[in-house]
């Protein structure tokens, strides 16, 4: 059970990128990108529900293996990926009847255009899963590289020439950090060859290096951590590695942006919170504590002058997720059980909303033809009767409004700053997110109420609005009701953070 | 011996800041990944690492042929201006790498465990502190180079850097990560020749300086 469970997790995507590689007409391919996805919840819902039942699975002899936190993220991962597919009909469809393609008389620069989108993002997604089921921390690596590789195309998809600049920008900065992570993985290996078999591929399964983690060479963990920090930081976008960010989630198709946003996101904080087990379990939890709380701090301020001065909504909101990935690396940094587990239903509730906002400011881009404020003269909400309200809705929840759920995980980090004794930061963390509010509302507000600029109606596509709803009543759901199993799961996924 | 072949490959990366031709750095990164698959090979023989000669192998056939060429093509298919133009002069350039590499040995002195006599690093503590030096010049690089594919060289060369520590440390990792690393970087390295390309198409310059309307 095992076995196809986690086997069919990695086959999916990849006979879906295959297929749809093959496939020729545009139907065809959205078809196949569709039943992929959802296959592919089912699977990781089935993935899950295992893991709850019997405790962590593994195939292969421990290649492949997922604990609680690995079913989590590959819950997310699949559940972001299915949302974008369905959005991105709509959105593709759009972008055909704008003419954003350059098109020749058979249509085919669209088909090949599309081609690209239908067969890279399952490859991407696989990337992704592998993260995190590799229970061996150099095949992290590849995969975590790999999911840069896969998604290079994808953000230089509209071929511009400032889309070229964000490709190029994210390649190249993500390669340096993530070589720093490979250092870092080396050392780690070696500050542990001494104590287990290093000939065997086993020598850097995560599982067997958590058992024998008190007994690394200190010094070089430390080096070691630091170099993770930076590498897998930069994946995730941690100031000051944060540049390449609002590059690319503005010069992607609003689809690979999301999937960047809330899924790649996960995924290299997936990576950093394996070797903080490692670090903490060796250095005991102040050394990296500090560490994360200085970066988390950065990272939110960082955010807070680009918020409030942004020009383009969809810059707008990659500062929202160098603030996101910023709190949540001050929850795993105030530590104990209530920052693990605040950090974990910080992971799961930004992956939930993260999409709808992306959709939200897609569907306005694609009215306006345009991401800048100045362009929008306001009152979108005239022309765009869903979008609008949704749009402030997903401001508000993503900004951690009560009675949205991230108002309760945000909630919950700071009690951990409080309770462990990290007031400064946790006063500061809270300035700052207020700052981020304000300047959020505001341009959100004004680029959505006011006076009718005449704009002829929009939300007519089924695919966009319907997707679009669909994902904003589970927010709302959200809000009140965290059904039992998923809480369990991210309880269970906070004990394999504080490494019980 | 190792530690004789680590320096001349150290003396190579300084050698590839002080260049000023494309062509001419392609070839001294040619150089450079010969003599690591070299270093691959002598501490395979002398410490039974069976495996790594297949690391050795792969680092010579990709890094010191594969790579090389298909980077040389790139340049002339694109028909580029073969100097490099720094943003940092030469003298000074030099000058930078000799205080990291300074700095190289500084760092690989922490790992130096005199009681510890069956470790492998005390075997290689040059080479780590070379592996450290040539990880430092080519991030150095990376940051003072204008050329797109200056950028992928020094990519590639700090790679090499990362290579030599986890021979030197730990006689290589795992084989299968190993293999992967090697895939990775070769799908990299096709990835960004095809960027590389379409910035000359789109910027008519391989400038990356020009890459700059995206802000704030």
């Amino acid at each position: 059970m095992a076995a196809v469970l986690l086997f069919g997790i990695l086959a999916v995507p990849v006979a879906a990128g295959a297929l749809a590689f093959r496939a020729r007409s545009r139907r065809a391919m959205e078809a196949i990108n569709l039943i992929g996805f959802a296959a592919l919840l089912l699977l990781a819902v089935a993935l899950a529900a295992q893991v709850l039942r019997a405790g962590s699975v593994s195939i292969w002899n421990g290649f492949l293996a997922a604990d609680s936190l690995s079913a989590l993220v590959v819950l997310l991962t699949a559940f972001v990926a299915l949302a974008c597919s369905i959005y991105a009909v709509g959105y593709f469809r759009d972008d055909e009847r704008n003419h954003v393609f350059e098109t020749d008389v058979l249509r085919r620069a669209t088909i090949s255009s599309l081609h690209q989108y239908y067969s890279l993002t399952p490859l991407f997604v696989f990337a992704m899963l592998l993260v995190a089921l590799a229970n061996n921390l150099g095949v992290m690596w590849i995969a975590i590289e790999a999911t840069t590789l896969a998604s290079v195309f994808l953000i230089s998809f509209y071929g511009r020439a400032t889309s070229i600049e964000a490709a190029w920008k994210y390649a190249i900065i993500g390669g340096v950090g993530l070589s720093m992570a490979l250092f870092g993985t080396i050392l780690t290996y070696y500050s542990a060859h001494h104590l287990v078999e290093t000939e065997t591929l086993a020598g850097l399964n995560w599982s067997v290096l958590v058992l024998n983690a008190p007994q690394f060479d200190k010094t070089t963990m430390k080096l070691a951590f630091i170099l993770i920090l930076l590498g897998y930081g930069t994946k995730a976008g941690i100031a000051p590695m944060h540049t390449w960010k609002p590059d690319a989630y503005s010069e992607a198709p609003v689809p690979v942006a999301a999937m960047l946003a809330a899924a790649v996101l996960n995924c290299a904080l997936y990576g950093l919170i394996r070797f903080y087990v490692l670090t903490t379990k060796c250095l005991g939890p102040p050394f990296a504590s500090h560490l994360l709380i200085i970066f988390g701090l950065l990272s939110v301020g960082v955010a807070v002058p680009f918020v409030l001065v942004q020009r383009s909504f969809r810059r707008l909101l990659a500062y929202s997720s160098i603030d996101h990935g910023g709190i949540m690396i001050l929850g795993l940094g105030f530590g104990g059980a209530l920052g693990a587990l605040g950090m974990l239903l910080h992971l799961t509730f930004h992956s939930i909303t993260k999409p709808l906002l992306f959709f939200c400011a897609g569907n306005v881009e694609q009215h306006l033809r345009s991401d800048l404020f100045r362009r929008a003269k306001g009152g979108i909400i005239h022309s765009m009767p869903v979008s609008g309200p949704i749009f402030l809705m997903a401001t508000l929840a993503v900004t951690g409004t009560p009675p949205f759920s991230m108002f309760q995980s945000e909630f919950t980090i700071l009690r951990a700053g409080f309770g462990g004794a990290n007031f400064f930061p946790a006063i500061l963390m809270i300035v700052l997110l207020v700052a981020i509010f304000i300047g959020f509302l505001v341009h959100i507000a004004k680029l959505v109420l006011g006076a009718d600029p005449g704009l002829p109606p929009a939300d007519s596509c089924p695919w966009k609005k319907y997707s679009l709803i669909g994902l904003a009543s589970v927010v709302v759901v959200l809000g009140f009701w965290l059904p039992g199993p998923l809480f369990e799961l991210i309880q269970d996924a906070a004990r394999v953070v504080r490494g019980e | 011996m190792i530690t004789l072949m680590a320096a001349f490959v150290l003396v190579l990366q300084i050698a590839m800041v002080g260049q000023r031709w494309l062509v001419t750095n392609i070839r001294v990164f040619a150089a450079q990944s010969f003599l690591l698959a070299g270093i691959a090979n002598t501490i395979a023989y002398f410490n039974h690492a069976p495996h790594l000669y297949i690391a050795a192998f792969l680092t010579l056939s990709l890094k010191a042929v594969l790579l090389p060429v298909v980077l040389e093509r790139l340049v002339k298919r694109i028909d580029i201006g073969q100097e490099i133009a720094p943003l940092v002069n030469v003298p000074l350039s030099l000058l930078i790498s000799g205080g990291l590499t300074t700095v190289g040995y500084v760092v690989a002195d922490s790992f130096h465990h005199p009681e510890d006599l069956v470790s492998p690093a005390s075997l290689g503590r040059n080479t780590l502190a070379v592996a450290i030096s040539l990880f430092l010049i080519g991030f150095y690089m990376m940051i003072t180079r204008r050329k797109a594919i200056m950028q992928v060289l020094a990519l590639l060369s700090l790679e090499n850097g990362l290579f030599l520590a986890a021979i030197s440390l730990t006689y290589g990792m795992p084989l299968i990560v190993e293999l992967g690393i090697f895939f990775d970087l070769l799908v990299a390295v096709m990835v960004l020749g095809i960027l590389v390309y379409r910035i000359k198409e789109t910027f008519d310059s391989m400038d990356v300086s020009k890459l700059s309307r995206l802000r704030g």
